[in-house]
């Protein structure tokens, strides 16, 4: 069930909340129990996913642009190591989910976040470099500073990272990558890129 | 009530063509002719754009009358190290003038009292928790001043943050009244403002009918507040009105 679009602004009522229910880009009043636009673009409606017990259409805002994306606890980061310490590393964040930053974000990654085991025994020189891309997810909003981010499942860690000699390197195993043009091997945290 | 038209003049009225602008403000009761020419109950006609700057996340641009501003944000982007942390979105407005924006030329500076009544009179309708730990950053700059400034400068952010995609409860619309004497003008030029005894200033979310901020200076009775007030009510929902039409007419345009 789609309905014709109908472009609405913030503010504007897109319906009782008896018969609807907020999705994206709308949200529902509690005093008056109506449901507003909270952007831009077009009204559409979507019928209840036939499991659900709400029998309520979804009504969303779509269509329109919304703000960069920002990163929040659990979303999955790409991100730029940028200072590798002895108990943390710094990274930059550079996409969140499929979307890039429009802004610059700044992320950490604490030893105890780096891998799942042994994670007393993890010596950050041995799991990151300044420059390498690495997938992680957002651990939690962190402190005023950056973003918590940890890196401790199989398919998060380093994704591309470039060697001494400047070549892209090939991962050969969980901790180790290679240099093509080299042959000298040295240790990352290797994420398992699935795709 | 005025004599219908066609019929014999029942009541003597001043004819507005042919008077000017007293230079002194007499009497109380005096009938007198605005500089511009208007009603005492007739809003400027406003002009609404939005995507002004082409950097910037959202921007519009308004002009009523003579007053024109721009409005940029930007953001949502990281906040800076020394604030503190929250849990919640941050705004941080700041509203400045340019160096020919008043009649005497000065420096063109910031201006503090305008930008924090600005924060408070956006942040109630933005969706501060969609963006946790961020700020957004909204930067008004007046070209040209002609009266009621900080109204316009709010519509217009409201605008902007709009046009950026900034989840809010609702546009602001702001609208500002005068009293001068016994009488009350809406939308007061820069000369009606420099001569006023008062002034009112409301912001509302015209779907919602809230007031965000409300804000008088001077002299006022409660009679000339309560009519003031609806005066701005009603102005602020017809303002609106020009608002959406402006996002709605800027969103179609960038469908085709």
């Amino acid at each position: 069930m789609e309905e014709a679009d109908e472009m609405v602004t913030p503010g504007e009522v897109l319906g009782k909340a008896t018969d609807l229910k907020a999705g994206k880009g709308a949200y529902a009043a509690s005093h008056n129990n109506t449901i507003y636009a909270s952007l831009t673009g077009f009204r559409r409606i979507q019928a209840p996913p036939p499991a659900s017990n709400d029998k309520r259409p979804t009504v969303e805002v779509t269509g329109h642009k919304a703000h960069g994306p920002v990163p929040e606890p659990g979303s999955v980061v790409i991100a730029r190591v940028t200072k590798v310490m002895a108990r943390t590393a710094s990274a930059d964040i550079m996409c969140v989910g499929p979307k890039s930053v429009r802004e610059k974000f700044t992320g950490i990654i604490r030893q105890q976040d780096v891998r799942a085991t042994e994670i007393d025994k993890v010596d950050m020189h041995l799991s990151f470099r300044p420059g390498d891309i690495v997938r992680a997810v957002v651990l939690s909003l962190g402190d005023a500073r950056a973003y918590y981010l940890s890196t401790a499942k199989n398919e998060l860690g380093v994704v591309s990272a470039e060697s001494s000699a400047g070549a892209t390197m090939v991962p050969i195993s969980w901790t180790e990558m290679q240099c093509p043009l080299t042959g000298q091997i040295e240790l990352r945290k290797v994420a398992k890129v699935v795709n | 009530m005025a004599a219908k038209p066609g019929s014999a003049p029942v009541t003597y009225s001043p004819n507005l063509g042919q008077k000017t602008r007293p230079p002194i403000f007499k009497d109380n009761d005096l009938d007198w002719v605005r500089p511009d020419g208007r009603g005492f109950h007739q809003c400027r006609p406003a002009f609404f754009r939005t995507g002004a700057v082409n950097s910037a996340s959202g921007s519009a641009y308004a002009e009523l009358g003579s007053t024109k501003v721009i409005v940029s944000v930007f953001g949502p982007r990281e906040s800076k190290k020394a604030m503190m942390y929250s849990d919640t979105g941050r705004l941080n407005c700041n509203v400045s003038y340019t160096t020919f924006a008043t009649p005497v030329r000065g420096q063109g500076s910031d201006h503090k009292e305008f930008s924090s009544m600005l924060l408070k009179a956006l942040e109630g309708a933005i969706m501060l928790e969609t963006f946790p730990k961020t700020t957004v950053d909204v930067f008004a700059l007046v070209l040209e001043s002609g009266g009621s400034d900080l109204p316009v400068v709010i519509s217009c952010a409201s605008l902007a943050l709009a046009d950026a995609g900034i989840m809010m409860y609702d546009l602001v619309a702001a609208v500002s009244v005068s009293c001068l004497g016994k009488n009350l003008v809406i939308d007061p030029v820069l000369e009606e403002e420099s001569y006023q005894d008062g002034s009112l200033m409301l912001t509302c979310m015209p779907s919602r009918y809230e007031v965000t901020q409300l804000t008088f200076t001077g002299e006022w009775s409660t009679p000339d507040i309560n009519e003031a007030m609806q005066l701005c009510l009603d102005a602020c929902s017809k303002l609106g009105k020009v608002m959406r039409t402006c996002l709605k007419e800027a969103a179609s345009a960038s469908q085709e």
